[in-house]
Order: structure tokens, then sequence, then C-alpha cells
């Protein structure tokens, strides 16, 4: 193993391991203002330090201190500790290894080695989510059970039940997406969407499998745990279910493991159904030919873009009432000023790019980096549609949750597979 | 040689979980362990390159049903006085293990004339999903259909068995 090897593996494993760590701190503040948009409301905008709001983003913070420092409470009639302190372990660990096989670029050629860009090398892909998602409702049961409480005993069997049942439709909807695309490997079911279809449409799975899709994204919901399918926490019957008796930060480990989740949720779908990291018609060999005008490009664009977006902050980022020497203007100024530095070294980059030989090892690097943004924008705007679904719709109640799952997802699936696999064989 | 070291990581675990289904007095401690060994297996299955067996054992012994089972103690609630009083325990174990001292030599016996043949590398291809779904399809597939057929009506009678009752009341 050379040096590069090595550096390689660590570089996949870090992004693997620490994405969706950073990605709990977007998705918190993303849920916060999103409510507030939503709501017409503005949301965390209070918390700072010397001025500087960071647009919410320091709410995070002051909630991580107050959650660290709380105190740490584990009732007197908690009998079972070991699994009352396992369970938030279980749901975090397990959230943050789904994420492992997730390929967030095409496999990077440097020097003629190929490097896969996943974080577990193994080619298992889909199964292994499936087996993790299974192993996280022991999180659950185990907190609802060991809480030795009525609301937590209520909200771990809700959850358990509804995660089972939910699991069918989503591996039913699974197979009919293994039979179009003919692999379980999600590196290259990505690959299979770059290409188009007719020669103009890209082949994502929303387009070949859109039932598949509406099925797939609903059982997702219900496996994280997330409105309309809330039952588990439901606040107005049960308190807070299954992590009613946790604390400081046990809780917060709960929270982070809904919010991990939630992102390897979202990075499943854009993966399975979205192309993946795949720029729509623009497939990794045409990148890669095209990356020299591509970059040229993006140094013109960015800048444009920046110009606006400087403007937008400078109005919006205001005091609505006049002050003197006011602080928000003096904020903004600044925000400003950090985004404008961002973008030069990024122009510097890019510029680098332009300047090298073509068909070398940093065209890659740069297909490479392009297709990791796709992913993460991907991601993100799937993380939004799971923030507008939690604040439009109200909770199910729990047996149109059941007659869902069983009567409605269920037979629709089978009848997908069905006609999918005629379509296949009858193309075939 | 690191496979060999998790080798004996998951060997020792998956008697370890064995042991603790027996011995622990709490059925939801038994479960959990059984669960520790469900996992262990999975891990030796992968280290013998048996990729499908080792996701397979994972979702569906160590998912599934281990969960279903999890998810029966937690319902039936049951409490420690619940418990049989078992004041033989120690006797009964050691009884066991009294009984089971032939066969485990005889075991160790066996295991000991196996030839010792140096590991060899299998194709790559080994135990991927293709290669088990293509023999299981065109070598061994009347076997799979009836298994197939009893599985479904195992699945017929449950729904059928459990149906009755909730009539008869």
């Amino acid at each position: 193993m050379s040096l590069l090897d090595i550096l390689m593996i660590a570089i996949r494993v870090a992004f693997s391991a620490f994405v969706p760590l950073c990605f709990i701190a977007v998705c918190v503040w993303m849920e916060r203002r999103g409510a507030g948009f939503i709501q017409d409301r503005s949301g965390p905008n209070r918390a700072n330090i010397f001025g500087f709001r960071a647009a919410g983003l320091v709410q995070n913070l002051a909630d991580a201190a107050k959650l660290i420092f709380k105190e740490d409470i584990i009732s007197a009639h908690i009998k079972h500790k070991f699994f009352f302190v396992l369970a938030p372990i279980i749901v975090f660990f397990t959230a943050v290894v789904s994420f492992g096989v997730v390929p967030f670029a095409d496999t990077l050629v440097i020097n003629g080695k190929s490097y896969i860009m996943q974080g577990i090398p193994i080619d298992i892909g889909i199964l292994w989510f499936l087996a993790l998602a299974g192993f996280s409702v022991y999180g659950i049961i185990l907190a609802g059970w060991s809480s030795t409480n009525k609301y937590g005993i209520l909200g771990g069997l809700r959850s358990a039940a509804q995660v089972i049942s939910y699991e069918i439709p989503m591996g039913l909807a699974i197979v009919s997406l293994l039979i179009v695309y003919g692999t379980v490997n999600l590196n290259e079911i990505a690959r299979f969407q770059g290409e188009l279809l007719f020669g103009f449409i890209p082949m994502w799975g929303a387009i070949l499998q859109p039932l598949a899709l509406v099925i797939f994204v609903v059982a997702a919901f219900a496996e994280t745990n997330r409105t309309p399918f809330d039952l588990a926490e439901g606040e107005s019957e049960i308190v807070a279910g299954f992590h009613v008796e946790y604390s400081a930060m046990k809780f917060a480990v709960f929270f982070m493991g809904e919010y991990v989740a939630l992102f390897v949720s979202s990075a499943m779908i854009v993966t399975l159904f979205f192309g993946g990291y795949q720029i729509p018609f623009l497939a990794t060999k045409t990148l890669i030919t095209i990356a020299k005008p591509l970059a040229f490009v993006l140094m013109i664009g960015l800048p444009v873009g920046m110009y606006y977006f400087a403007g937008w902050i400078r109005r919006s980022n205001i005091s609505h009432y006049p002050r003197e020497n006011d602080p928000r203007a003096f904020e903004a100024k600044w925000y400003i000023r950090c985004f404008w530095g961002l973008i030069v070294i990024v122009e510097l980059l890019l510029l680098a790019i332009l300047l090298c030989q073509s068909g070398g090892d940093t065209i890659n690097i740069f297909v490479a980096l392009l297709q990791v943004c796709t992913f993460l924008v991907k991601v993100t705007m799937m993380l939004f549609v799971y923030i507008w679904v939690r604040w439009t719709l109200p909770r199910f109640r729990y047996d149109q949750l059941q007659k869902l799952g069983w009567q409605m997802l269920l037979p629709l699936a089978l009848l997908n597979i069905f006609i999918t696999s005629a379509v296949v064989v009858a193309l075939s | 040689m690191f496979s060999e070291g998790l080798f004996y990581a998951f060997s020792v675990l998956a008697v370890l979980g064995a042991l603790g289904l027996v011995l622990f007095r709490h059925p939801m401690r038994g479960a959990m362990s059984l669960v520790v060994t469900m996992i262990s297996l999975a891990g030796l299955y992968s280290l013998l390159s048996a990729k499908l067996i080792f996701v397979l054992q994972l979702i569906v012994y160590a998912g599934a049903i281990m969960s279903l089972i999890i998810f029966i103690i937690m319902f039936l609630n049951i409490q420690d006085n619940d418990l049989p009083v078992e004041e033989k325990r120690f006797a009964y174990t050691a009884g066991g293990i009294v009984v089971l001292i032939p066969v485990v030599y005889f075991l160790i016996k066996i295991a000991g004339t196996i030839p010792g043949v140096e590991a060899t590398i299998v194709g790559s291809g080994f135990g991927g999903i293709k290669e088990v779904g293509l023999v299981l399809f065109q070598d061994w597939l009347l076997p799979f259909e009836i298994v197939s057929l009893l599985l479904l009506v195992t699945l017929v009678g449950a729904v059928v068995l459990a149906g009755k009752r909730r009539v008869g009341k």
C-alpha cells in the first residue's frame, strides 16, 4: 500500500463518517428556519457570538452547550440500566454506519489506479442499508422498554410495529428497482442513471419507476419516524414516546441519530431515484472531456452569482427600524467579505485546473469534487422535502397508518413488481 | 493474520452470546445475547466470503426475527416475580456439562482429523448475489420451489390459526 492508497482510504472513511455528523447541524438549522418560513415567522435569530448570528446557526451551538452541561439523570426506577444506556448508542451508531455504502462520487482514477468513493468497500449496497434499518428498531424497543414508563412503552411499541410493517413495502419497492437496474451495488446503480433514455431524458429511477419512488419515499418517512408518521413521539398523546425518560446527552444522541437517519434516507432516495452523484445529462466520461470549459463557465458564473447573493444579504440583514450604526448592517458587511474570500479561493483553484494539462489526474479530482457537490446539493434538496412535509401535513391516526402500509402500499408494491418484470422480460 | 484475529473474535462472541442466552435469567437479556450470536455468525459467514448469506443473516435473523421476538418480550411485560424459581439451576447446568463431555470429546476428535489444507482463494465472484442466484435457479430449482411452497403453507396456516381464535372469542 502506497501513501496515496492510505490517504484515499482515510478520505473516504472520514467523508462517510463526518459528513452525516456535519449535516446534523444543517438539518436542525433547516428544520427551524423551514418551520419559521412555513409558519410565517422568523425562527431562531437571537443567539449570537459578538453580534454574529450566522442566520440562526449559532442557536445550534447554544443548544449543544445546554445539552452537554445538563444533569444526566437515570431515574431510580429504571432497573435495566445497561439497556437504557445502550439504546441511544444503537440508534446513533446504526444510522451513521448505514451511510457507509452510499457512493458520493464515481470511482476516482489516480495514476491509473481506481479508488472507490464510499465508506465501506462492499458491493451489497442496498441490502446493507436494509439490514441496518432493521437494527435501529432495537434501539427504539430497548429505550421504550427499559424506561419502565407507560408512555415510553407505548412509544416503543408503536414505533417498532410501524418500522417492521413499513420495511415490507420498502423492500418490495427495492425489488422492482433491482429488476430494472440488475444490480444491488449502489455505485453501479448511480452509473446506470447517468445514461440517457431516448437520447435526451436522464435514466433516473424517478422516471423509470415512479410508483416505486412513491412507495419508497412514504416507507422512508415511516422508517425515520418523521411526520406524518411520528406516532412514536406524538407529543400531544404520549408526551415524547420512547425517549421520555432520557435527558442531557442521552437525549441528544437520540436526537442526532434521528437527524443522521434523515440524512441517510435522503441520500438513499437520491442515489436510488435521482441519479446519485450524477449531474443530469453529464455522465462521468462526458464530464471529464468538458472539464475545462466547465471550469471556465464556473469561473465566470460564481462571481456573478455571488454579486446577487451579496446584494440579497445586504438587503435582508438589516434592522427593521432606524438605528444608529446598525449592527445588522455591520454583520452583513462581514458575511459578504467572508463569502467573497471563499469565492476568491475557489476561483484560484479553478484557475489551477484551467492551467493544468488536460486528461490528467487533476481533471479527475475536479470531476470527483463536482460530483460530491452535486450529491450534497441533491441530498439537501431532499432534506428540505422532509422538512416541508413535516410542517405541512398533520399526523396519521395509528389504524390509518397500518392500513396505509398493509392495504395500500403492499399491494401496490406487488403490482409494481409484476408490471416491471413483465416489461423487462418483454424488452429483453 | 488479521482475518484469523477476526475469526477468533467472532467465534468467542458467538459462544458468549449462546452462553448468555442459556444463563441469563431475564428473557430480554437472553434475547439480546442471542442477537450478539446472530451478528457474530454473520461475521463468520463474511470471513468465508459468502456475501449474500452474510447480509441475509443480518436482515432475516439478526434483524427481522430477533426484533419480533424482542417486540413480543416487551409486549408481555415480564417482571422478575413472573419468572419461575429455579433452585437447582446450577446442579442442572453441571449435569448438562457432564453429559455433553463425551459429545464434545467426539467433536474435537473429528475436528482433529480434518486434513489441514492450506486456505485456497476462491474465485472473486464466489458467494455473490448473481452466482448464488444462478446456482439456485438452474441447478436447485425444484428443491427451491418446494421449500417456498412449504413456507407459503406455513404462512397461510399461521394466518388461519390467528384468525380462528379471534372468531372464537
